[in-house]
This record gives structure tokens, sequence and C-alpha cells, in this order.
């Protein structure tokens, strides 16, 4: 190639370039400029194409929309009644659902809800980031509740389908339970049973911390993730949270993580008084307190000596759901049997 | 058999495959369907009915079409273009570019749709692009036009994107489950708005890689020889590279990163048809996206969980290939 060819080529290459990445950014823009996806307000019934292809469809009652946004912010409209096909598509909220008497409404959940035990039988949607969109649609539900969890695109892409999706998110500490189950009480209308709910639950904890202002120690607490080394939560846990109400410190409160992966110098440093074991089994329990009582080289950490290692239910602790409360009793139970008057 | 009774074989069988592949997918899934089920919802519309036909398994069923066709046609051109059978349309750096930009949306959490993609989808699709401007003005720099150099250049920057994906990957492990999808590629999300968004780019780059064809034959012969039998190689060549860069960028933006169809495809097509690069391209893209309709087919049917396409594409694409290319010697 000619030296005059060469610069002449090279001269238009960026303005090449350039032209080709504009128009392909620019041209489906235009072509999509008529789409609104913003403020979209999700109800029953199909994506638009759907609809326009059947228009005679039966219309859904639904009230006229209240002050109710989902947790990104998105307005909802509220049903007129319990729907009578819910979608849950994470645990805990299965658990809240089943807690307000709504079991039998909940037509899909995800394949890792497991509690309460009928639960199970209810028909799987897949996984929390690997729910099945097809599975979700044919159970035709009234209300598909998501959990942060789910990846927002798949949320999207039910919201796509003309399903009314409402989406929550996870607060910092245990007091997020609150409006967590306010919000699932009000989006299936049943905020009185809500009501009850949240105000047995907040009797329980205030119970707790009333015990927990007689206390003259705060014992330094370790939890321990039964399994894969030593992982523990941070100061951004809401385990953190049960632990200070339960009247101990977290150790590794200092963390900025939800779970933090602990060093064996770091334990030893520490020194806590008690460690609990999260797990999913008596079994695994076992297998946790015998490799942190021979082969972990923790032998000089308080707990170990004293043999203060306490059982946790991987199941409840794991879930941000109702049964938080129960782990925070037993914890302030074996934290404090002087003030509970019972033997841990 | 002559080659032109060979050729037409191939298009029977190849269009009678992708008719049945269409089918297939509308009428398999997790959901259990019958073809009388499709029969009566033709007659009388159920609303349920019509999201999981028409919403969901056409939708997806059509993306994967034009993502198989448009990636066998940039790998079709970029074959010819390099005169190198290793080319596909990831060798100029689309598929690292892309999935570097998808891992830095996903990891910072900018998910929020645009111009018919999604945030990482755009991301992808801008940073493809970019880094193969970049190697070609890179290429150019270095002494005139080489064949050897822009491909050089190309798995140079391509490594580079890589390993800044691995180091965003490493940084940010928590939203791997999210970079999974663009990094093995999937239908899963799939809807009518991208295929919308990419069939006319597909067709447009169709229709001009035909109308070019001619020249790419004439390329496959030394660009002296065909600069001298009347072929404007410059603009040409310019041409193609924008073509098959943006039907690679474009697939990746809607699927994430599908190996191994832009490699193998052109391949099987070039052994069964011959290497006239008219036939060449037009059969790719139909091969192309009756392969990938099948792959996804499979990665949605295999397991109760979904696979990611790209594991199928080259656990089912490598064998067939291996077979074709003995078989023949």
């Amino acid at each position: 190639m000619s030296g005059a060819t060469k610069n002449k080529e090279r001269g238009h290459v960026p303005l090449l370039t350039l032209v080709v990445t504009a128009l392909s950014v620019l041209v489906p823009a235009y072509l999509l400029a008529g789409e609104k996806e913003r403020g979209h307000v999700p109800g029953p019934g199909g994506s638009p194409a759907v609809r326009a292809a059947f228009p005679r469809q039966e219309q859904f009652e639904i009230a006229k929309i209240q002050d109710l946004k989902d947790d990104l912010g998105r307005p909802f409209p509220l049903p007129e009644r319990t729907p009578e096909r819910i979608v849950s598509m994470a645990p805990n909220v299965t658990e809240i659902l089943f807690a307000l008497g709504l079991g039998d409404r909940v037509a899909g959940v995800t394949r890792f809800c497991d509690y309460p035990p009928e639960a199970r039988s209810i028909r799987k949607i897949g996984g929390l980031v690997d729910p099945n969109i097809e599975i979700i649609q044919s159970l035709d539900p009234g209300l598909v509740i998501a959990f942060r969890g789910n990846p927002l695109r798949v949320v999207d892409r039910i919201r796509k389908l003309g399903l009314p999706v409402f989406v929550l998110d996870i607060g910092q500490g245990l007091e997020a339970l609150f409006p967590l189950i306010a919000k699932i009480g009000r989006v299936t209308r049943s905020e009185e049973r809500a009501d009850a709910l949240a105000a047995g639950l907040r009797q329980r904890l205030e119970a707790v911390g009333t015990a927990m202002s007689a206390a003259k120690t705060r014992p330094k607490v370790f939890v321990l993730l039964y399994g894969q080394g030593m992982w523990t939560c941070g100061g951004e846990s809401y385990v953190d949270d049960l632990i200070g109400r339960a009247g101990g410190t977290n150790v590794a409160s200092s963390m900025p993580k939800k779970w933090v992966l602990y060093k064996r110098e770091q334990i030893l440093k520490d020194d806590p008084d008690v460690i609990f074991i999260l797990a999913r089994s008596g079994e695994d329990f076992a297998t946790g307190r015998d490799w942190l009582l021979r082969k972990a080289h923790v032998e000089s950490v308080a707990a170990v000596r004293s043999g203060r290692i306490y059982e946790l239910d991987e199941n409840a602790a794991s879930r941000f759901g109702p049964r938080l409360v129960d782990v925070l009793d037993r914890m302030a139970r074996l934290l404090h049997p002087e003030l509970f008057g019972d033997a841990p | 058999m002559s080659r032109k009774t060979g050729r037409r074989l191939f298009w029977v069988v190849c269009l009678a495959l992708c008719l049945a592949g269409f089918l297939l997918s509308v009428l398999t899934g997790p959901v259990k369907t019958t073809p009388g089920d499709l029969l009566r919802f033709i007659q009388s519309h159920d609303r349920v009915q019509a999201a999981i036909f028409i919403d969901l398994r056409l939708s997806r069923a059509v993306l994967a079409f034009l993502v198989g066709a448009a990636l066998a046609l940039s790998g079709a051109i970029l074959q010819g273009y390099f005169r190198n059978p290793m080319a596909d349309p990831f060798v100029v750096g689309v598929s690292s570019g892309a999935s570097l930009g998808a891992v830095i949306a996903v990891s910072l959490g900018f998910e929020a749709a645009a111009f018919g993609f999604s945030g990482p989808g755009l991301l992808a699709f801008i940073s493809g692009l970019g880094i193969v401007s970049l190697v070609y003005v890179l290429s150019l720099r270095r002494g005139g036009f080489k064949i050897e150099t822009i491909l050089l250049t190309g798995i140079a920057a391509g490594a580079l994107a890589s390993a800044l994906t691995s180091f965003f990957l490493f940084m940010r492990s928590d939203s791997y489950d999210q970079a999974v999808f663009w990094l093995l590629g999937s239908f899963q999300l799939a809807e009518w708005r991208q295929a919308a968004t990419i069939a006319p780019w597909f067709v447009l780059c169709f229709v001009a890689a035909i109308w070019l064809a001619r020249d790419m034959d004439l390329l496959a012969l030394g660009d002296e020889t065909a600069q001298a039998l009347g072929c404007p190689v410059r603009r040409v060549r310019k041409a193609f590279l924008a073509m098959s860069a943006l039907l690679a960028a474009l697939s990746v933006a809607v699927s994430g990163i599908i190996g191994f169809v832009g490699l193998v495809v052109p391949h099987w097509v070039r052994i069964l048809i011959g290497p006239g690069h008219r036939a060449l391209f037009a059969s790719s893209a139909l091969a192309g996206g009756t392969f990938l309709l099948y792959c996804d087919l499979l990665a949605r049917n295999l397991l109760p969980a979904e696979l990611p396409i790209g594991v199928i594409t080259a656990a089912v694409g490598a064998p067939f290939f291996l077979y074709l290319l003995h078989k023949k010697r």
C-alpha cells in the first residue's frame, strides 16, 4: 500500500468508527422512542403486545391507585382484596405470608422455601437468582412478591409480562422486620393480621429488652457459620444487631461487612466468651463444635475452655423473618441464663 | 452428488430443521404444553397461554435465531476478512471488550435500561465496539494495514480486557451470579423488544454482506489481485469489519457472550456447500440461527434449572465439528 493511500485511510478511520458507533446507539433509540419504560404501572393482563392482541380479556378489579410504593419506589396498585394466588420469590417472604395465615393463597415458592413445612409441597418456581419466569406466569398470580436477592433484571422481565410485582428490600437491623411485615400485610390486604403479628413480635422483643436492662455483663460473642472456614457476621449483618439485643458484643462488629472470613489469630486475640454455631442440623453442630475443640487450635479461647459453644438454627437465623425473634430469645437466654432463671 | 443439488439439499434440510426448531421451542418448556394446547390457544385466546407461548417462548426462539444468525454471519465475514479459518467474531476483541463493559456495569450496579438494552447490555455494546475501533486504529498506525497486525492487536487487547474483567469480578464477588449471565450467555430474559432492537441491524448487515459477497471472493485472492480486478479493497474491508463488529456487539448486548457459533458454523457450511461467499453468508446465517435455536432448546430443557447457553454451544458444536472435519479428509 502506498504512503498516500495509507494517510488517507488513517484520516477516515476515527470518523468511520465514530459514525458507526453513534448510529448504532442512536437509531435503536429512535426506533424505541415510543416505548415508555419508566413509571409503567404494573397490572395483571399480559404485556402491551398481548393486551393489544387480546382485547377481550377480563378487567381486573383494581382499587384506585393509593399511595403504595414498593421498595424500589415504584407505585403499586393496591388490590381490593387478598389476591387468590400469590407467588413468593424468597423464603422469608413465604414465611411471613404463612405467619399472616395466607398459606393457602401461596401458589408458588422458591426451592429454598422449606419453612413452615407446608411450604415444601407448593409448586417450585426455581431459585432466588434463577426463578423460572414461565412457571410464574403459568400460575397466573394476582401478586408476585420479590425480595432483594432476586436479580432486578429478572424482576423487570416478570413485570413486563404484566404481572404485579412488589419488590421488598432488607433493612439494616431487626427493626426493619416491622416495616417488612407491614408492607406484606398491606399488599395482601391483611393489614389487621399483620398488625397483630407485629404487635406479638414487638412484645417479645421488648420482653428481651427489659430483661437485658438488668444485665451486668456483656459477653463477647463469636458466631461461626458452619461449613466453610471461619466465616462470621460483620457489623452490617442483622445478626450483629441480634447479638447486641441479646446482651452480647459481636467480636467482629467493627468489620464493615455482612459476612467476614475470620483469621485464627484474630479469634485468639478477641477471646470470645461464647461461640454460637449456625448449623443446619444437630450433626453439623456436633461436627463444628468438635472442630473448634480439637482441630481449630483455638484452645486458649474462653468459650472453648468453658465449653460455652451453642447451636443456633441456621435456617431460622438466615431468613429475615419472624423466627429471628425466636433466635434472639434463645441467644439472650444462653448469654444471660442468670436473668431468665434457667440453665443454658 | 453435484455441488448444486448438495446446496439445494442443505437449504431444504436447514429450513425444515429451523421450522421444526421454532415449533419445538414454542411447545416445550418447564410448563407442560401439548400441541393440542397450542391449537386450542390459536382458536380461543387465553391470557396466560398467550404470555407463555408468545411473550416468553416465541420471543425467546426468535431472539435465539437472530443472535445465532448474527454471530455466524459475523464469523463468516471475519474468516474471509482475515483469510484465516481461526477467526471468529471475538478474535478482534469484541467479546472480551463487551464482557468487560457488562461486568463493570453489573459491579457498579448500573441496571437502568436504555435504548432497548439493559444497562450492562448497553455498556457491553459500547465497549465491544469501542475495543474493535481501538484495535483497528492501533493496527493502522503501525506502518500500513496488515492482517497479522490487526489479528495480534485484537488478541492483545482482548487479553487486557479479560484481565480487567477478572479484576472487577474479584473485587465484587457478590455480583458474580449476575456476571455469569454475561460471561456464558443466556436467553432466559428474552423479550420482543430485544429482538426488535437487533433485527433491523441484522437485516441491514445481511443485505450488505450479500451485496459485497463478490468482493469478498476477490479478497480471497489477495489484496493486490483484488485491487487489480477492480475491487475497492480498502472500502470493502472497512465495511466488512464494521458489519462483523456491529453484529457481534449487538449479539453480546442482548444475550451475553455465546462462543463457538461464529467459529464453527461457517466452517460446517463451507464444508457442506463450498467457499463461494454469497451462498456462504446466507447459509451461515440460516444454519447459525437454527443451531442456536436448538442449543437454547437444550439449555432450557436438559436440566430442571437452566444451563448457560455457552456451555451447550461448545459441548454440542465441538464434537460435530470434529466429525465433519475428519470425515471430509
